[in-house]
């Protein structure tokens, strides 16, 4: 039975004439201080780089910064090396990130256990700069102490081996340490979540594990598992500090090129860092349009 | 024979004992259900028919299979569970015909048992809808469909109505009771609601602290309470402490006015003291020329129920209540009155057998 309402007007007593044909809505007022934030760290500095992007050195408005991004293979090559580090560590940390909350939290671990992670999931997810690239340098770097104890252990000399952490994959297993339990504290609520009902239904329904993730409960965490793996994606897409603490300007992120465009002696040219910046956002837009629409589809029940 | 046997089934959690000895038959089409209060058992007793528990000891068979040791996908059963737990990732059609889908069958056979259900709950063109922008009846009219959509042979339904408010309880309940009756499906109902289960069971099992405390239809368990737990549970009841004054004429005493009883004593002596009780119903304001235990009380207390008048009387330390019928032109007593009640010696119960105490 379809359930309606019926709305019946008195004609006796007709709605009281509006005042004004604007009414200022004041419930604004609270986000107030969020546009304000928004307005001066998001939009002005946002648009200070796209009008940048489009200035040539003597202030005339010029096209050579974003030309110049295509005339060099190192500036493509540098979006490639951030693409590739951040979707390998989204999805990287995505998954193994989800496996780790889907083990803490419904594996049958003791309460303590649990606590445990999440409560250094917080610290490790916060643990990025200076303090993590130091800290892999020093156990697994040239003269780390672990490639020295496996040197003097076993007698492999790793470096002469070929390998090395200042890699991209180096650099992803660095993002790792603090993607992962970004993914694994966002997981975990999202898991808490699934009702252990739906999943007895399924059974009682014929169903076996595998029906239940597949029908069921993915298709329920879709939207959380894209948004967060996107915030991985932008974690890692944005990441400066913790890349060039670890290698310099090794490793060839647009991050890094950025700041040496910016604030570099030798490469000094802040228009085309302007522009290589533009380029991110651009990139992130395309992403987060992307998600949007995934999103959308993946949470089309909720509405 | 039965159709439904569970044999001597116990369950133990670590050190807890959540169900011993429970042996229960149940006949094709019947519907029993399992009445107790919180942690007494019965979603126990229904989880391990379901195969959501194995028993830790004991037997569970349908239509002749052990059916004891199966998971939960292998057995002839559908579920309807307390808080709906539809899918709500999935509209209500996928949702009814999600166990037909698992099972591989046709599209078309899928959307003709659909819509069979959908008219069966009476909520035809619901279909597309999804569960959250149902109500909860709909909800669980609807998680009803779905564990009917595989036309089990036990239909299980686990405290199915707790989470409606208490129209929607009264009218739901009636049509879960028409349905299983239309479709002669064997069904188990939990509850803990006392009227609920007296209303739409064939049987009724009470259970108390993982044991059966009682087995029969409706009219037995309420009238007849073989235990002082079924007595207390079941209905309202008056309970009191009285003295046999003379075993063999059925004569007891309470706060120095005897009472005329119905039920056989011999196993008591005089001077003993034994627990009656009395359903408020059963009692009665007296008028001129009665009787047989006709006891002066005072009035305490009168409360206005609706269809019901509860008038709470106190006689030496106890404190009993007597329901009236109401009507608009009822004459009720006064707090603080005397008045005479009575009660026919039929109505005094002994719980516990007229054992001493």
């Amino acid at each position: 039975m379809s359930e309606q309402s019926i709305t019946r007007q008195n004609p006796g007593s007709a709605p009281p004439a509006r005042s004004s044909r604007f009414k200022i809505n004041w419930d604004y007022l609270g986000l107030a201080p969020f546009f304000l934030f928004a307005i001066c760290f998001l939009l002005l500095p946002s648009a200070s780089i796209f009008v940048r992007s489009f200035t040539g050195t003597d202030g005339s408005f010029t096209f050579d910064n974003i030309t110049a991004i295509f005339q060099g293979r190192d500036f493509i090559n540098a979006y490639k090396t951030s693409l590739s580090v951040s979707v390998i560590t989204a999805v990287g940390g995505g998954i193994f990130g989800f496996l780790l909350a889907y083990a803490v939290i419904l594996g049958g671990l003791p309460r303590w256990a649990r606590s445990f992670m999440l409560t250094f999931s917080g610290v490790a997810s916060n643990f990025a700069g200076v303090p993590l690239a130091f800290a892999f340098i020093a156990t697994m770097g040239n003269a780390g102490l672990v490639t020295q104890m496996i040197e003097s252990i076993f007698n492999v000399d790793l470096r002469a081996a070929g390998f090395s952490i200042y890699t991209i994959w180096g650099l992803s297993i660095v993002y790792m340490y603090f993607q992962f339990p970004l993914m694994v504290l966002i997981m975990a609520p999202a898991l808490d979540g699934l009702r252990k009902e739906w999943k007895e239904a399924c059974e009682n329904l014929g169903g076996t594990e595998i029906h239940y993730w597949r029908y069921i409960a993915l298709p329920i965490l879709m939207p959380t598992l894209l948004g967060t793996m996107i915030l991985l994606f932008g974690n890692a897409f944005g990441a400066y500090a913790t890349a060039y603490a670890f290698s310099g300007s090794f490793i060839n992120l647009v991050s890094i090129v950025i700041g040496a465009q910016i604030q570099g002696d030798v490469l000094y040219n802040p228009g085309l860092g302007n522009a290589l910046a533009l380029g991110m956002i651009l990139i992130m837009s395309v992403t987060m349009i992307g998600y949007i629409a995934m999103g959308r589809r993946a949470a089309r029940w909720q509405r | 024979m039965a159709f439904l046997d569970i044999i001597n089934v116990s369950k133990t959690f670590g050190k807890t004992t959540a169900v011993k000895d429970f042996n229960l038959q149940i006949s094709k089409g019947e519907l029993v259900s399992f009445l107790g209060p919180s942690g007494c058992g019965k979603t126990t007793t229904l989880r391990m028919v379901a195969g959501f528990e194995i028993p830790t000891e004991g037997t569970v068979v349908i239509d002749g299979e052990d059916v004891t040791n199966k998971p939960p996908n292998q057995r002839p059963v559908g579920m309807v569970f307390q808080a709906y737990a539809l899918f709500p990732n999935m509209t209500v059609a996928d949702n009814i015909g999600f166990g037909m889908k698992i099972a591989k069958k046709p599209q078309e056979e899928i959307d003709q048992r659909v819509d069979e259900m959908l008219d069966l709950i009476h909520m035809p063109g619901f279909g597309p809808r999804y569960p959250h922008q149902l109500s909860g009846g709909q909800q669980q009219r609807v998680a009803l469909a779905r564990a009917l959509a595989l036309r089990p042979e036990v239909l299980l339904l686990d405290e199915p109505l707790s989470a409606l408010d208490a129209k929607i309880r009264v009218s739901l309940r009636a049509e879960i009771r028409a349905i299983q009756q239309k479709l002669a499906i064997t069904a188990i109902y939990v509850t803990h609601d006392q009227e609920e289960a007296l209303s739409i069971s064939d049987r009724v099992v009470v259970m108390n602290a993982g044991y059966m405390e009682q087995v029969g239809p409706p009219f037995e368990i309420y009238n007849f309470p073989k235990t002082e737990f079924v007595a207390q549970f079941v209905g309202t009841l008056n309970g009191a402490k009285v003295e046999v004054i003379d075993p063999a004429a059925r004569i007891v005493k309470m706060d120095g006015q005897n009472i005329q009883i119905a039920q056989n004593l011999d196993d008591t002596h005089s001077g003993d003291i034994i627990n009656i009780a009395i359903r408020p119903e059963r009692i009665t304001l007296a008028t001129e020329g009665m009787k047989t235990n006709v006891l002066d009380v005072k009035i305490d207390t009168i409360t206005f129920l609706g269809s019901i008048v509860r008038i709470q009387v106190v006689l030496g330390e106890y404190s009993f209540f007597l329901d009236t019928f109401n009507n608009p032109y009822l004459e009720l007593p006064k707090i603080g009155d005397i008045v005479k009640i009575t009660f026919t010696d039929e109505a005094v119960l002994l719980p516990s057998g007229g054992k001493r105490n």
